[in-house]
């Protein structure tokens, strides 16, 4: 994935890769999808189309031109006014991507260092940006791409303006609300199809209006670009070449019709998917711009031709997709420390209207750009060095049932319930919150950090981990907006250490991105926090370090933890540690001389009580009717009463509503001629959460020996009979067995043989329902009893095929 | 003639493949709701559609069935969404996890190469299953695999299901409680069928259906025969002595594979009698088995041991033991007095077949005549073996009961 990194190699790959190999197959798909325009059509002009003037005596005039207008170096404007008018423009043919981009490598060799790169540029009037997304020309010489209609024309009509218009979901085209028949008030809300469409998807042939004579139907640039005719790409780089032609680095979008699977039934009109495919072209091809959104944003705008709905990355090496990650979200999390000060600094830059202009040479700008490029690209795996050929894994296909699914109340409160599931607001921890946030600003606002930490402890699913990064993830976000000084951020879990060693190494990679040996990295690390020679670039920041689970770094002399917490003692340390552990006396165990470092300030997260956890999954489940009110509540009394652990309580919600589900799915399965519908049947009710709760909470020995084998459970009585005779804890197989066989020559049964019956304690020794020895050692076997006597007797109390065996107990 | 011998045979061979094949033992279970596969298929199906990480547990004595189901419902749900699932066994996991361990740097490289796996998968609509078979042995030591699967399973983009097999009925017990906190605890408990299941098990997996390409006049003959066998009260006694030691699913259908083996070829139908057969092959008693071998000087030694025993002596080598046979063949006069060199090979042999065994494990370097040594039988046993051994001299038998009931 190292395209985008280095320019070179990625413009070698022909653009017409991904197009060619699919066009049979998207050609005969796009007769059913776009019926109004013959598809023949593009095939010969993309194929024959000579180009009137040679392209490179073209853009060496454009240049020389280009030239004049703008100063060579350290401009910071660069305004290119649109030269040709739109009609020349259409007359001259615009190059295709493909040819200047094999040229290219040639003329980089020549000047190899004179490139400039810009955020930023002006060009034919458009302002076009980093991350824009644009229309690209496709074809050369397309008389009809002359006019650009920037408005849609009713299909009925033919006229563009005059009302409202609405848009058919299913062929896209636009519609004035008056034309339609019947005529429409207002814009309906949800889905809606043409009358045409409605008559075709009925099976009937639809008699569509014909524009009248002597005009053509003006196709909007969406329409071409649904039919081929254009490309889109967003920008991701843009940069001037020596002799002055402007260039950009994009990522090029595909339609449907052009993958490898062609166009699935759930495919939405609107549809692109991102490639990994990048390109470099002029930008003269570029038309203007579009915009793709994420299907969230797509959601919410609802205007605009332009529009496209992009959810899916599809890699034209492998054929495959992949779901796009929410890009917001990777920001904040795979943002390294190293790459704030850059952001910080250059806002200013791209902020206002001029054009930063940097060099590739610079270290930090090209590595700016190569991980920018590679947190889109790869996506998921950040880490340098470490792909392993990740980016095969994707699907050949979409399957349709993530996004055909209409999803019922209890799925959606399923949804909900998860774990993963961030919350929208975290509930009942707003003092601890509160506290920690204090806490954390105290430490970075003061001018001379003084290093300082905090123990949060508290039993397990109370919120410690979310409630902390919950804070960070607030003081970011103050950060962004500039009201705090720049900071650093390292979250580490004690578990996910391979030993406590290791977290020397994790924090020095961390903050210097370099990997070395624990002994070294302590070695650093005590220098840079003692005040002497200082880790990374941004070494004045104050360091917040987090760790999840620190009970785990305990070691024989404890040395790890008293490493660390000596660090924020330390003078111009400009250190805070946060430390997360279950236990209260945590630093009470610890050496005096850590306790006294580590357990100043402490922040208990008490557990939950029953209306907290109440209040939780409420919050949860907020707007969505699937749970009875008495149902939440017993649930969070019955954890409250028992752990107040918040996941726990959310788990059991969650099966209960599985269990709801499966009721209902089986019952609708088994009562489909019925139909009879119960109103009350897809709402959880309190049998549900018992059972849930029955599950968890209850150990299931009790149903096990109540199944047992017959002789299994005369051990198991014979057990309990000699364990209160005796006394003692345990009891040798031997006496066991004695007894085992009188009682059954007592009571008529067949006596086994003792071989059965060291079976029979090994079986049972298996699923620890009796700790046993090893079988081999017979005779002198010691069994003891795993569960509580009383259990066994209540278990066995009456069974129907041994009543003998109660008199026993 | 050859045809007629090849018709029972070839039942034969249908009835061992069906008694072999889990997916037709088990196939009664697709149909009824209330079964812990249809949970567990309808656990893993949902959390594939819906997108969601789910663990679940399931426990339960061996031979009930759980991998058996889990397979099942994994075959059926490739079926069903045909590359929407991956299925990542324990055991590749662990190899794979070995594997990057000694070439590459440290394991937490390896659970973050894990969790990246995760999200691409996710992102690309796979769901991971893990099947974790033997899951109270993953739940030893610091349980950082199971930690940072389950909390890497805590993150939206990931799909995945973690699915442990026990037989420990408290594995999730063991669970350290950070670690308990992040599994959902959804178990299944599998219990050995019921005597009606079972019945209707053996029915299910011996009766011939009309279509298994055998002759119909064979298979009418063979069903009625097979009809008449279930209604004999001997087979329910053989049902339910069985069940007394052992009711579990896998038990049963060794019992019946045994069955179907003794089947007689000469009359091609099978039998109460080779029911019965098969009912005492796996009601054997090894240690009695081989103490009916023992030559009349072993049993002389285990007597011995046994007097001694009683003596409350508490331990005793082999020179002990010589002695004691020493006093008894002065008082007694036998004609089975033996040097002690071939006592010794004697011993030796009652040690290699684990009648006796040493007292401890220290002292390895001593030499074996003056190494502790216990008897592993009981007094039961071989008083019911010497009468049993119609060799056995009257002395012996004498010696051994009445030191017993003095």
């Amino acid at each position: 994935m190292d395209l985008a990194a280095t320019p070179s190699r990625s413009k070698s790959k022909p653009r017409s890769s991904p197009a060619k190999p699919v066009a049979a197959p998207a050609e005969s798909r796009m007769d059913l999808c776009t019926p109004s325009k013959p598809t023949p059509r593009r095939k010969s002009k993309s194929t024959a189309s000579p180009a009137p003037m040679s392209p490179a005596t073209r853009s060496t005039v454009r240049h020389s031109r280009r030239l004049l207008e703008t100063p060579t170096k350290a401009a910071p404007e660069v305004q290119v006014k649109a030269t040709p008018t739109p009609t020349s423009r259409g007359k001259r043919a615009a190059p295709s991507p493909k040819t200047p981009a094999q040229r290219e490598p040639k003329r980089q060799k020549r000047h190899p260092r004179k490139r400039a790169y810009y955020w930023k540029v002006v060009y034919d009037g458009g302002e076009f940006e980093v991350g824009d997304d644009v229309y690209v020309k496709r074809r050369e010489a397309a008389e009809s791409d002359a006019e650009d209609p920037e408005e849609e024309e009713c299909r009925v009509c033919f006229r563009t303006g005059g009302g409202v218009m609405v848009e058919c979901d299913a062929c896209l085209g636009g519609f004035h609300l008056r034309c339609v028949r019947p005529p429409l008030r207002r814009v309906p809300e949800g889905d809606w199809a043409c009358p045409y469409c409605e008559v075709e998807r009925a099976g009937k042939v639809a008699e569509r209006p014909r524009p009248p004579e002597g005009k053509r139907i003006k196709r909007t640039a969406r329409e071409k670009l649904l039919s081929s005719d254009l490309w889109a790409a967003r920008i991701e780089s843009l940069w001037r070449e020596p002799d002055g032609t402007f260039w950009a680095k994009v990522r090029w979008y595909i339609i449907p019709e052009e993958t490898a699977a062609g166009r699935q039934p759930h495919n939405l009109r609107r549809e692109l998917y991102r490639t990994n495919d990048l390109g470099d072209i002029e930008m003269e091809t570029i038309l203007r711009h579009c915009s793709v959104m994420s299907p969230k944003d797509f959601r919410d705008a609802n205007d605009g031709d332009d529009v496209f709905y992009c959810e899916y990355e599809y890699d034209i090496h492998w054929h495959n997709f992949k779901r796009l990650v929410d890009i917001d979200d990777e920001l904040e999390t795979k943002e390294d420390p190293n790459d704030k000060p850059y952001n910080a600094g250059d806002d200013y830059n791209s902020d206002t209207d001029e054009d930063s202009e940097y060099d590739e040479e610079e270290e930090s700008t090209s590595s700016f750009s190569a991980r920018r490029n590679q947190s889109h690209g790869l996506a998921a795996n950040s880490r340098k060095g470490r792909i392993y050929g990740l980016q095969k894994i994707g699907i050949r296909k979409i399957p349709e049932h993530v996004r055909c699914h209409q999803k019922t109340e209890l799925e959606k409160a399923k949804a909900t319930l998860l774990l993963a599931t961030l919350p929208k607001s975290l509930p009942c921890r707003d003092k601890e919150m509160e506290e920690i946030s204090i806490f954390v600003k105290d430490a970075i606002c003061n001018d001379q950090c003084l290093g300082r930490c905090l123990y949060i402890h508290g039993v397990p699913g109370t919120g410690k981990t979310m409630s902390a990064l919950a804070v960070m993830r607030r003081l970011r976000s103050e950060f962004d907006s500039g009201t705090l000084r720049p900071y650093c951020f390292i979250e580490i879990n004690g578990l996910k250490l391979a030993s406590p060693e290791n977290i020397y190494k994790v924090v020095y990679e961390q903050l210097s991105g370099h990997r070395v040996g624990w002994k070294k990295a302590l070695h650093y690390l005590t220098e840079h926090f003692s005040g002497g020679t200082k880790i990374g670039k941004q070494a004045n920041q104050p360091i917040i370090l987090l760790i999840d689970e620190l009970d785990l770094l305990l070691t024989r002399n404890q040395s790890v933890l008293y490493n660390i917490l000596d660090w924020p003692t330390k003078p111009n340390s400009n250190l805070v540690v946060i430390g997360i552990a279950n236990t209260m006396d945590l630093p009470e165990k610890l050496l005096p001389r850590i306790s006294s470092r580590m357990g100043i300030q402490r922040l208990c997260f008490g557990p939950y009580s029953y209306r907290q956890l109440q209040e939780i999954i409420t919050s949860r489940l907020k707007g969505i009717d699937a749970f009875e009110e008495q149902a939440i509540e017993f649930a969070s009394r019955k954890v409250a009463a028992m752990s107040g652990d918040a996941r726990r309580a959310l788990e059991i919600c969650r099966r209960a509503a599985e269990f709801a589900d499966y009721r209902v799915k089986q019952s609708r399965q088994s009562a489909q001629s019925t139909a009879s519908a119960n109103k009350g049947d897809g709402v959880v009710c309190m049998g549900d959460i018992e059972a849930a709760i029955q599950e968890v909470f209850q150990a299931p020995h009790i149903q096990v020996m109540k199944n047992c084998p017959k002789f299994g459970k005369v051990i198991l009585v014979a057990l309990v009979h000699e364990l209160y005779k005796s006394g003692l804890g345990e009891v040798m197989f031997d006496k066991l067995a004695t007894t085992v066989s009188s009682w059954c020559h007592a009571n008529r049964e067949l006596v086994p043989g003792y071989d059965t019956l060291v079976k029979i304690c090994c079986k049972l020794g298996e699923s620890k329902i009796i700790l046993c020895e090893e079988g081999s050692k017979h005779k002198l076997q010691k069994l003891q009893l795993n569960y509580p006597s009383d259990d066994v007797t209540f278990a066995l109390k009456e069974s129907p095929d041994l009543p003998w065996l109660s008199k026993y107990l | 003639m050859v045809a007629a011998v090849s018709v029972p045979s070839q039942a034969q061979t249908v009835l061992r493949g069906r008694l072999c094949d889990p997916a037709f033992v088990h196939s009664a279970l697709r149909s009824s709701p209330d079964t812990n596969y249809s949970k567990l298929k309808y656990l893993v199906a949902s959390s594939v559609s819906e997108a969601c990480n789910n663990s679940v547990l399931l426990l339960g004595p061996r031979g009930c069935g759980k991998a058996a189901v889990v397979d099942m419902v994994l075959d059926d749900l490739r079926k069903e969404h045909p590359d929407a699932i991956s299925v990542e066994i324990a055991r590749q996991l662990c190899l794979e996890h070995q594997l990057s361990f000694s070439k590459m740097a440290s394991s937490d490289d390896n659970t973050e190469f894990m969790i990246d796996m995760l999200q691409e998968c996710g992102l690309a609509h796979k769901t991971i299953l893990f099947v974790l078979e033997e899951f109270d042995l993953f739940a030893q030591g610091k349980q950082r695999l199971l930690y940072s699967l389950l909390d890497a399973m805590q993150s939206l983009t990931s799909q995945a299901v973690v699915i442990g097999v026990s037989c420990r009925l408290d594995a999730d017990q063991l669970l350290e409680k950070r670690v308990r906190s992040r599994f959902s605890h959804r178990k299944l408990l599998f219990i050995s069928p019921s005597l009606d299941d079972i019945q209707w098990l053996v029915e299910h997996l011996l009766i011939l259906a009309k279509d298994s390409g055998l002759p119909a006049k064979y298979i009418t003959d063979y069903n009625s025969r097979l009809t008449s066998i279930f209604s004999d009260k001997k087979f329910k006694g053989c049902l339910n002595s069985l069940m007394d030691a052992d009711a579990t699913t896998s038990n049963i259908l060794r019992f019946l594979f045994r069955a179907v083996s003794y089947m007689d070829m000469e009359s091609g139908f099978p039998s109460i009698e080779s029911f019965l057969k098969a009912l005492s092959s796996m009601q054997r008693q090894p240690k009695m088995d081989s103490l009916q071998d023992l030559s009349i000087l072993e049993l002389y030694i285990l007597v011995c041991m046994h007097r001694l025993e009683d003596k409350e002596q508490s331990s005793y080598n082999f020179t002990s033991i010589m002695k004691e046979y020493r006093s008894i063949q002065d008082a007694y006069k036998t004609s089975d007095k033996y040097a002690s060199t071939v006592c010794f090979r004697a011993f030796e042999h009652l040690l290699d077949r684990e009648l006796i065994s040493f007292g401890d494990n220290r002292g390895r370097n001593q030499a074996l005549e003056y190494r502790p040594v216990k008897l592993l039988i009981s007094s039961r046993e071989l008083a019911q073996s010497l009468k049993l051994n119609t060799t056995c001299p009257v002395v012996l038998q004498k010696l051994f009961d009445r030191e017993r009931y003095m």
